[in-house]
């Protein structure tokens, strides 16, 4: 994040908010395709994992969420405090909290998608 | 060369019950939206942990649901739709002000420097956004009681 400019930060920061709102609106819809509760069952759940179109939603969501909350909480953790040592710990550390966030959640959705349950 | 000076409130800044009289709806949008975004951050992680557990088989996925499926788990899956809807709506407002929709045109600055860009269009879109937010939260609690 340092070797870009915020400008630029801010524009993925957006673009990341549109798509992410986006996609959360066909992930809240899918659950409403049956009854709210039934559509949390565990068949129903990993049908959804298994359906490639819904898996290939989900990994685009998990990426969107992670770079906009991650970079949401790096802007404030910035407001709160500044200085050069703090400011690359807390980039670094946002960069890194989000990269292991994406890595679990891609396991997740490889492992169901393939039925390794 | 002088220091630009440092923002040095930090958290106080944020909990200073002044600020809220002195810049009104717009400094309580401002709050919201970090609280909300905060809120949401903490929920997309819990939901990215809860919901591995699907590759744990169907026992540990029903046990983890019954957790979830109850009176206080509804009404704080309300709290996040609420969060949700909010941090959404403001912030969609936010990326059109700064891009200049809504801001007004510029002025010279006179007495009492009132800020073109704090106008009504920014409160009602506001108070129109929390209203929204309660409408969802709402709506979701009868889908999940129902």
């Amino acid at each position: 994040m340092m070797l870009m400019k915020e400008s630029v930060v801010m524009k993925i920061h957006y673009g990341t908010a549109l798509g992410a709102v986006f996609l959360t609106v066909i992930h809240i819809l899918m659950r409403m395709t049956q009854d709210f509760h039934e559509s949390l069952e565990f068949e129903n759940v990993l049908a959804n994992y298994e359906m490639l179109g819904y898996a290939i939603l989900l990994e685009l969501l998990l990426i969107l969420v992670s770079v906009h909350g991650f970079n949401g909480l790096r802007v404030i953790l910035l407001e709160i405090k500044q200085g050069p040592t703090y400011e690359k710990a807390v980039s670094y550390g946002c960069v890194a909290a989000m990269a292991i966030l994406i890595a679990y959640g891609t396991r997740t959705i490889l492992m169901a998608h393939l039925g390794m349950v | 060369m002088e220091k630009e000076p440092k923002s040095r409130e930090g958290i106080k800044g944020w909990i200073n019950p002044a600020k809220y009289g002195k810049f009104g709806i717009e400094r309580f949008a401002w709050i919201l939206m970090r609280i909300t975004g905060l809120g949401l951050l903490a929920y997309f992680i819990a939901h990215i942990y809860e919901t591995s557990n699907i590759l744990n088989g169907k026992e540990v996925w029903d046990e983890m649901l019954a957790m979830t499926q109850t009176t206080e788990g509804h009404i704080f899956l309300a709290l996040v739709i609420g969060m949700c809807v909010f941090h959404t709506g403001n912030g969609i407002r936010l990326m059109l002000v700064q891009m200049g929709y809504g801001v007004g045109k510029a002025q010279r600055p006179d007495y009492p420097y009132k800020p073109q860009s704090l106008n009504m269009k920014g409160k009602a879109c506001i108070y129109a956004t929390i209203g929204i937010a309660a409408l969802a939260m709402w709506y979701g609690i009868t889908v999940m009681f129902g």
